[in-house]
């Protein structure tokens, strides 16, 4: 439509070395996960291709210099962790969001308190938690105090997500429900729910992967037990070995796979909607 | 089929509409308000009390004082990391907008294929399905004197002689930054770009506008909103950042954020305190000056 041909080839060939500047280290990350051990380092030129650092992470290999990176308890916990956090968020965001369907006084205010959680430095968020437990004499810990701020975090996003969905919503048909005698609480399970189950798909991804990621909340908050951001920044400060790049390999695979999973459950509710709509219309 | 000629009674006996709406407001957001006056607010003030408490050795005691606020604007060290904070904030900024811009351009005007343009997006936000600390981390074995960049450059014959400045300086702190955070200007700016009416650029060019021209009068000023949000974005999540400065630069770039670590670190809470307090009015003040250019609820 732009007719600039020197303009847009200039900016595909933009996008492209934009795409090898995202994708580039993560990349490179990759191939040097395959590095040989346990003498292999962190850099070029591979040695040997083999899988000796993804044995070394799951303590398939005989000990070496290169001590074993403890994922297992902290994964579980960073699950179970994003689990709890994105039932409570995705809970309080659509209850939340149907609040704000219709205007009400003071609504300013509390649109900016929700979205308050997300804007805060998370840092600032984690101190200040750190601060209240520890002059209220409580225990951190990551199911606790970590848990409380992971959902001041998601709520916000899972609410936002809702309120998109809820403005494009047609009201009329939850009122025809009503008007027939359907119970406020049949209609939602049986009309409403199933017309915003993409949106509430969303929050869920959205709460359970920024949960799950979340680092600068965690660190003042988690205590003595450490969740999986943790432990990658503990394996910082030391010397660097691939079994960290092993690790991000696998971890980045996880989190594609729960990407297809939202992608496919996505697709097969715009289906069932358009199949919806084909009987609709058929009648 | 139900039907108020049909079934006269039943449409009468169903009471008013009315008593069928949505429970009140009150009882919907009563749980959601809660949690954050308890989780958000509470500790945001608490942080701004304890700044002005006493803080001896291992111990903070609740005498006011203003000692901790005082140490903070005396020292060099700490006013050095509000500095590099500003700095690195603005450069990030700036790095991001300068790639992130005709990147957006690209996909949001030239790109006119509805699925090709939804593909190219994804691919610019599949990224944050990877951790934050691996995508740091990932930048080692790129940057580093025995890194992918480095090689790249000697094979080509470039440079006899590695790169030193590419890994653990400030320029890899930017680099990171930005590859982390541009996505959230591409994003916005794509989104208002590709809302704009072809007629709008066509009448320009029939009434003899060049292609700067349309670029600076039209689509320049159209985007800002998406702009202004990318930008806030961008600054919310730079100027809260400690994580990538201290691993890619081995420490030699201290921002708020890092001070916060370490005093927490050293069970220095009040002082930690005022520094993160420096760091809320630093936050709040940009923002604040960035939202004058959008107003961040109609965009929603």
């Amino acid at each position: 439509m732009f007719n600039a041909p020197a303009l847009r080839l200039f900016l595909s060939l933009f996008t492209g070395v934009f795409l090898i500047f995202l994708y580039g280290p993560m990349a490179v990350l990759s191939i040097l996960s395959f590095q040989t051990g346990p003498e292999g380092g962190p850099q070029f030129p591979i040695i040997e291709w083999s899988l000796y650092w993804y044995r070394h992470l799951l303590g398939h290999v005989p000990p070496s210099r290169v001590a074993p990176l403890d994922i297992g308890p902290a994964l579980l916990r960073s699950l179970s962790l994003a689990f709890a956090t994105t039932l409570v968020s995705t809970t309080l965001g659509v209850m939340s969001a149907q609040a704000f369907r219709r205007r009400f006084r003071g609504s300013g205010l509390v649109f900016f308190l929700i979205v308050l959680g997300m804007i805060v430095p998370g840092v600032l968020v984690g101190l200040g938690m750190a601060l209240v437990s520890t002059f209220l004499d409580l225990d951190r810990a990551w199911w606790s105090t970590s848990f409380v701020v992971h959902v001041v975090y998601t709520y916000p996003f899972a609410f936002l997500v809702m309120m998109a969905i809820f403005n494009r919503f047609d009201r009329t048909i939850e009122e025809a429900a009503w008007s027939m005698g359907v119970t406020p609480a049949t209609t939602f399970r049986r009309i409403t729910f199933p017309l915003i189950f993409p949106g509430v798909l969303s929050a869920l991804l959205f709460s359970f992967t920024l949960s799950y990621d979340e680092f600068s909340r965690t660190l003042f908050t988690a205590g003595g037990d450490q969740t999986l951001p943790l432990t990658i920044y503990g394996s910082f400060s030391v010397e660097i070995h691939p079994n960290v790049f092993a690790f991000g390999v696998l971890t980045t695979l996880a989190s594609f796979t729960l990407l297809a999973i939202y992608g496919l459950l996505m697709w097969l509710s715009v289906q069932r909607a358009k199949r919806f709509a084909a009987q609709e219309d058929s009648v | 089929m139900l039907s108020p000629t049909t079934n006269p009674p039943a449409a009468l006996a169903a009471p008013p509409i009315r008593a069928w709406r949505l429970p009140a407001a009150t009882w919907l957001l009563a749980p959601g308000m809660l949690w954050m006056a308890l989780f958000l607010v509470l500790p945001m003030l608490m942080m701004v009390y304890v700044s002005f408490w006493t803080q001896t050795t291992f111990t903070v005691e609740p005498q006011l004082t203003l000692e901790s606020w005082v140490t903070f604007f005396t020292t060099p060290a700490y006013l050095d990391a509000l500095l590099t904070t500003v700095w690195l904030w603005l450069a990030v900024l700036l790095a991001s907008l300068v790639i992130g811009y005709p990147v957006a351009l690209y996909i949001g005007l030239f790109v006119r294929n509805k699925v090709i343009q939804t593909g190219l997006l994804v691919l610019c936000v599949i990224p944050f399905w990877t951790s934050f600390l691996i995508r740091i981390l990932a930048w080692r074995p790129m940057l580093g004197s025995e890194g992918a960049v480095n090689l790249l450059l000697m094979k080509a014959g470039l440079i006899q002689e590695p790169l030193q400045v590419l890994l653990y300086s400030p320029l890899s702190v930017v680099i990171g930054m930005t590859q982390i955070y541009v996505v959230f200007v591409v994003g916005p700016v794509a989104f208002m770009l590709s809302r704009i009416e072809p007629s709008l650029i066509e009448a320009a060019r029939d009434l003899g506008a060049s292609t700067l021209t349309i670029l600076r009068r039209i689509i320049l000023p159209l985007s800002m909103p998406g702009v202004a949000v990318g930008a806030i974005f961008v600054t919310i999540m730079v100027l809260g950042e400690f994580a990538t400065a201290s691993a890619l630069s081995g420490r030699k770039v201290n921002m708020l954020g890092n001070i916060i670590v370490t005093q927490v670190g050293s069970l220095k809470w009040a002082f930690a305190s005022v520094v993160g307090v420096v760091l809320t009015a630093l936050t709040a003040l940009v923002v604040a000056a960035l939202l004058k250019f959008a107003k961040l609820r109609e965009e929603i």
